[in-house]
């Protein structure tokens, strides 16, 4: 089973996402704030984090990234940001951060899907 | 699909502005409402001039309508693809079973055209006698599988020239109730029609046919129909036992059958459209059609209905 962190200050989005995943076999998380967000991922080593970007709180989704994408012990885990910005430049940004995928606001429930199980389920 | 493991939220956080009612117990008319609160915040952090409650809300009902498209656009891709999922299961079923008549086919007749046939003359034959198309699609489709019990016959009794020994011939009229064995099994109405054909197209109007001996209207019309086409395509066959029969000579065969192993309107009915049926015939020998034109109906579109009016 799979490890899932979502960082998400809507809940009703959070809700949205964790419906989508719950069709696939893995254990849900949730973070509302890019702090909280960081904190859990350190706690819980998870394997694949979703990441809005524009949270509110000193810590953006960006910066979660990058502070995970440079501990060793997470390695492993796979990011997908998740954000209403959609612009060339926030993908760079995104990708900067060092983000393994980039979707886009509002999302494809169908998309997410087929991202989490292209990244976590061994073909 | 792995099961389904519900993990409660491990942390509620202190950012988490919603209101009491849009967590994980709320119904979907709920979520539904609170995503378009939520979203108007959302918005708002992008909005220059977030302090305008109009505007606010104008925006909320876009971000909120746009995220329903996505979910909606979801919907319809997977629901073509479960309708496509769905025709592919249908005629790989289809195929596996006329894959089966092929075989039994291949027993005594080495091309396999001569179901196929069976199955565009059962069609036009249903529809010349003014029964529905939908029924008439079904017929076309089932009457192929009708000697899939010969499959059970030994090659020694199923081959044999010339007369059957009495012991022989309950051999061989065994083929109805092993077809219709075989067919009955599955719950799909095309291959309960089949069943049906399998085990009634030898039976004869005057009851002295085989397996059960039925008479008249006991006799299913599907049965009835696909009698009448099999004596009739086979006659004008080759067969091991036999050179084929001129069309004259087949004509005035069915006519004697009339009342006695034919049902007498079924005979009338094709007697009358009598060069249409060798026409059907010929095109269909002509055209070599698939399983797959045989599932789809599809030699030229009309060429059965032609023949029907």
């Amino acid at each position: 089973m799979k490890r899932v962190l979502i960082v998400e200050d809507h809940s009703d989005i959070r809700k949205l996402i964790r419906m989508t995943l719950e069709f696939e076999d893995c254990e849900i998380h949730e973070a509302g704030n890019g702090a909280n967000g960081l904190r859990m991922a350190i706690e819980l080593c998870p394997d694949f984090m979703l990441l809005d970007i524009m949270m509110p709180g000193a810590t953006d989704g960006l910066e979660v990234c990058r502070a995970i994408k440079s501990m060793p012990e997470l390695a492993s885990t796979k990011i997908v940001m998740l954000t209403a910005r959609g612009q060339q430049h926030d993908i760079e940004a995104g990708r900067e951060a060092g983000a393994d995928e980039y979707l886009i606001k509002p999302f494809s429930p169908l998309e997410l899907i087929q991202t989490f199980e292209r990244m976590m389920v061994p073909a | 699909m792995p099961p389904i493991r519900l993990i409660p939220v491990s942390t509620v956080t202190d950012s988490d502005q919603e209101p009491e009612g849009s967590g994980h117990g709320a119904s979907n008319r709920a979520l539904y409402d609170a995503l378009e609160l939520s979203l108007a915040g959302s918005r708002a952090k992008q909005d220059p001039s977030p302090s305008d409650p109009a505007n606010n809300s104008i925006l909320a009902r876009a971000s909120a309508s746009a995220q329903m498209e996505r979910l909606v656009a979801d919907f319809m891709q997977m629901y073509r693809e479960r309708n496509e999922a769905l025709k592919e299961v249908t005629s790989a079923h289809h195929d596996a079973l006329f894959r089966l008549a092929l075989a039994a086919d291949f027993k005594d007749d080495d091309t396999g055209v001569h179901v196929v046939r069976i199955g565009f003359l059962a069609e036009a034959l249903a529809l010349a006698l003014g029964h529905s198309p939908e029924w008439a699609d079904l017929l076309r489709k089932a009457a192929p599988m009708h000697d899939v019990g010969k499959i059970g016959i030994p090659d020694s009794v199923l081959k044999k020239p010339g007369t059957f020994t009495p012991e022989e011939r309950t051999a061989m009229n065994q083929h109805a109730r092993i077809g219709a064995e075989i067919l009955g099994k599955s719950r799909i109405p095309l291959f309960q029609l089949a069943s049906e054909v399998a085990l009634t197209h030898h039976e004869r109007f005057d009851g002295r046919g085989y397996p059960k001996g039925l008479a008249g209207n006991e006799i299913p019309l599907s049965g009835r129909i696909v009698s009448v086409v099999d004596y009739f395509d086979a006659l004008t066959m080759d067969r091991c036992y036999r050179p084929a029969m001129s069309d004259v000579i087949v004509h005035e065969m069915l006519r004697a059958e009339r009342g006695n192993a034919f049902d007498p309107q079924i005979v009338d009915v094709i007697l009358e459209h009598w060069p249409r049926f060798i026409a059907l015939r010929n095109l269909v020998t002509q055209r070599q059609p698939t399983f797959t034109d045989l599932v789809r109906g599809g030699l030229d579109s009309g060429d059965v209905r032609k023949v029907a009016s």
